[in-house]
């Protein structure tokens, strides 16, 4: 995942965190190389970009893309991005050892899904709805013993689809509040700016060019829900037709082009530096 | 008393027009001091109407309005009929505006929902297009008016063209009641094709950077009409247009009534019901009428706006549409309005929710799109005095100072694209109210002005039951399988099918197996481009096949 990212950005998270990214499959099993590896892919691209002088009007991140899109958004620095996902990968990991994750539901409106885990959620086995991917497709996160009950009443109730997610903590929901009191702490301490494009935050799905909101977010995203979709409408209201993906993936850009079909769309892993700069360039031309 | 001014408003407008003199030339501001402009000329807490409806909008004031430094200019009361553009609502953000009162919010539907939850704006009311426009004249007499038009002359004669839409209502009631009227022109020329506006309604014209943004807004591929959609094409036509006579008539903007549209000259032929049915229409210049009015089966149309692509071909047919001695197309967004509740007999249109009552929205996941035309057209108007057949038709016997109703048609597919029921026990709308602290639910339609609905299924005909019991049975009859219809058992069906309350595709002697796309008057958009002779020319963005 990393071949392409300069040794020096590498080393950089060894001086501030101590911790060496190993290039392998192996090493992304846990969790906090995993994150510091995705984040600071996405920073190489991020320069990449800059490189080539493009500026976005907004940027968006998912959970832990947050921090990348507050980069390109010039609200936080590099450094610091890597040192607070350190520390958020890190207590993340020990938060909740065992017993706890993420599972996804297709088919139902996040009013049915809200249903179901209302009917479910206990303080033996709490389950909270979380992350709004689509209209169709939402996140629920808390004990597996709650997500494992809501996916089989979802299924009941004509969901077409439910999934088990590899993720070994219930993010995204009030269970992570401690994590949230931590970053809050260490957030205070660094030096962040006013973004210089919109930012379109996931704890409420707002738009918003204040260094507060931001910051709010960076604190806070862990504790509600990712309101993807919203974040997506508010793009597409503020007039924005074209998504730039940075890496690892496309699963943002597959989802833009389902909801909005017209939208020019550009993944970074799937696409040279040079081709994205002509494309841009002629988007830009009209 | 004596010393009491009359004349306050009037003073006050003077001083205004003295204070920006010196950007004065006639009524001509060069387009750089529009800023300028409009920080000397509105004050803090004006009320201000922003041209701009679904398709018009006035885009170099609005993108200049949002310019403003709000020291200077802030806390103004805004009034527009629909909120269409991002600095539209931008502008409560950085505080220059405080308060709206507005129609339709359906491109900005997310942020207006968002902004009205966390404080940043006061909202006056959502309206409906005619009552907005009739508020200028009674509670929300504005102070300044933006608008738009085409060409301009220098004493400020306006050409507005095939898409007048609201200008007039806007400016008439700013220009006699002492507001301002600043129109953004695309072009300063020496002598307007036609006079749409006088020169002496109008205060400044500031020539704009680019031409008003226009939207064609009711154009539909014929392609993407689907054979469900042209069954109940099929239905509606022998089970609502003919059964009741129907002469004249409104439709929506959706793929169901582009369907009928489609349906006439060939289906509507075969009924041998060409010159019995729909003669005079209030619609916009929707492309997929040409056949029809080709054909002969259209003899006039008045519209509410333009429609970009059909300039020429409405030049080629005054005798069909509304067209000035320059031979361009003018339309009147009010009088339409007001054409469309009180002089149809019949609308059609679609929507996304309707409950077991037969009340429909279009509100759905907590988005507050507004109202806009549908509820002045999707009502039956009670001040109605005129008789029609169709109206008639509607009358109930046993009433000796009754009378008859406007028909009110909704059609929808039982399963919307989401596939999710369309049918349901309670409209999203319910939970918006409460998010947006509505004094009312924000409903399209209500279920008592809704006479008709036709789903794959069939038709209820909701004007003949007698009882809530017996108008929910009906929906139920026709919902399919959503939870709602699933209530529906087959002796309930037969007893309504046997009252005429409800009716099948067989009882109106439509077959299933006929729906086919080949029964459509054009495929696509290079048919229509054909049936107009090639005076129709799509815009880009419909061009699939150059």
């Amino acid at each position: 995942m990393l071949s392409e990212v300069p040794p020096e950005m590498i080393q950089r998270v060894k001086t501030l965190t101590g911790i060496e990214l190993k290039d392998t499959a192996e090493a992304y099993q846990d969790s906090i190389q995993i994150q510091l590896g995705i984040l600071l892919l996405q920073l190489f691209d991020i320069r990449q970009l800059k490189a080539i002088q493009q500026k976005p009007d907004a940027v968006a991140g998912h959970s832990l893309g947050i921090f990348a899109a507050a980069v390109a958004a010039g609200v936080i620095s590099e450094d610091d991005a890597i040192k607070i996902v350190y520390l958020r990968s890190t207590e993340m990991q020990k938060s909740y050892p065992s017993g706890y994750g993420m599972g996804a539901i297709v088919g139902l409106t996040r009013k049915e899904v809200s249903t179901l885990v209302t009917q479910i959620n206990s303080e033996e086995q709490p389950v909270f709805t979380s992350n709004q991917n689509s209209e169709l497709q939402t996140v629920i996160s808390g004990s597996l013993e709650g997500i494992n009950k809501v996916l089989a009443l979802a299924k009941d109730n004509g969901a077409q689809k439910t999934v088990l997610l590899k993720v070994p903590v219930p993010s995204h929901s009030p269970l992570m509040q401690k994590v949230a009191n931590v970053l809050e702490k260490e957030l205070s301490k660094v030096e962040l700016h006013d973004p210089q494009c919109t930012y379109l935050a996931n704890y409420n799905g707002r738009s918003s060019k204040k260094v507060t909101e931001v910051k709010y977010d960076m604190i806070n995203n862990l504790v509600h829900p990712v309101y993807w979709d919203t974040m997506m409408d508010v793009a597409s209201e503020l007039g924005i037709d074209t998504t730039l993906e940075v890496q690892p993936g496309q699963t943002f850009t597959k989802l833009v082009k389902s909801k909005f079909p017209d939208f020019r769309t550009i993944t970074m892993k799937n696409m040279s530096l040079d081709d994205i700069e002509f494309l841009l360039e002629k988007w830009k031309r009209g | 008393m004596a010393n009491r001014s009359w004349t306050q408003n009037r003073d006050n407008k003077v001083a205004k027009m003295a204070s920006i003199s010196s950007l004065l030339d006639g009524k001509l501001v060069k387009t750089e001091n529009a800023k300028t402009l409009l920080e000397s000329i509105i004050k803090p807490g004006d009320k201000v109407v922003l041209e701009g409806d679904n398709q018009k909008q006035a885009s170099f004031l609005s993108e200049t309005l949002a310019s403003v430094d709000p020291e200077k200019v802030h806390d103004l009361h805004m009034i527009m009929s629909s909120v269409s553009r991002p600095e539209h609502l931008d502008i409560f953000e950085t505080g220059i505006a405080k308060k709206l009162d507005f129609s339709f919010a359906g491109p900005q539907s997310t942020r207006i929902s968002q902004m009205i939850a966390d404080g940043t704006m006061e909202v006056g009311d959502i309206h409906t297009y005619l009552e907005l426009y009739a508020r200028l004249y009674v509670d929300l007499i504005p102070n300044v008016v933006l608008v738009a038009a085409d060409k301009v002359d220098r004493d400020g004669n306006l050409y507005t063209g095939a898409n007048t839409e609201e200008t007039p209502v806007i400016v008439e009631s700013a220009a006699f009641k002492d507001g301002i009227v600043i129109v953004q022109a695309n072009e300063i020329v020496d002598k307007v094709p036609r006079v749409d506006i006088p020169g002496d309604w109008v205060d400044i014209v500031v020539p704009a950077d680019e031409p008003y943004q226009l939207e064609p807004l009711f154009t539909r591929d014929p392609q993407n009409v689907t054979e469900l959609q042209i069954l109940m094409g099929m239905m509606a036509i022998r089970g609502i247009y003919e059964k009741h006579n129907v002469q004249t008539v409104n439709h929506g903007v959706g793929f169901n009534t582009a369907a009928i549209e489609l349906l006439l000259p060939t289906y509507g032929e075969q009924l041998g019901l060409k010159g019995k049915i729909v003669p005079n229409w209030e619609v916009n210049p929707t492309p997929t009428l040409i056949p029809a009015i080709e054909s002969g089966w259209v003899k006039t149309i008045h519209s509410f706006g333009g429609e970009v692509g059909m300039e020429n071909y409405i030049a080629h047919r005054p005798d069909i549409f509304f067209v000035g001695k320059d031979g361009s197309m003018r339309s009147n967004r009010a009088f339409g309005q007001m054409a469309g509740q009180y002089a149809l007999d019949m609308f059609v249109g679609s929507t996304l929710q309707i409950d077991k009552y037969g009340n429909s929205s279009t509100v759905t996941n907590g988005r507050l799109s507004g109202f806009g035309g549908a509820p002045n057209m999707g009502s039956n108007p009670h001040g109605r005095r005129h008789s029609t057949p169709a109206w008639q038709s509607l009358r109930p016997d046993d009433d000796p100072l009754g009378k008859g109703q406007k028909l009110v048609v909704q059609m929808v597919e039982t399963f919307g694209s989401n596939k999710k029921p369309v049918f349901v026990d309670h409209l999203d709308a319910e939970e918006v109210q409460k998010e947006a602290k509505l004094a009312n639910v924000p409903i399209m339609i209500y279920s008592e002005d809704t006479t008709h609905i036709v789903t794959e299924e069939g038709i209820a005909y909701l004007y003949k039951t007698d009882s809530m019991a017996e108008r929910q049975a009906a929906i139920e009859a026709i919902a399919g399988v959503t939870p709602v219809g699933l209530r529906s058992n087959p002796k309930q069906l037969k007893e309504l099918r046997a009252k005429g309350i409800v009716a099948l595709p067989e009882d109106l002697g439509v077959h299933r197996s006929e729906a086919k796309r080949s029964l459509l008057a054009a495929q696509n958009m290079d048919d229509l481009v054909k049936w107009s002779d090639g005076l129709y020319n799509p815009p880009a963005k419909f061009r699939s096949w150059s």
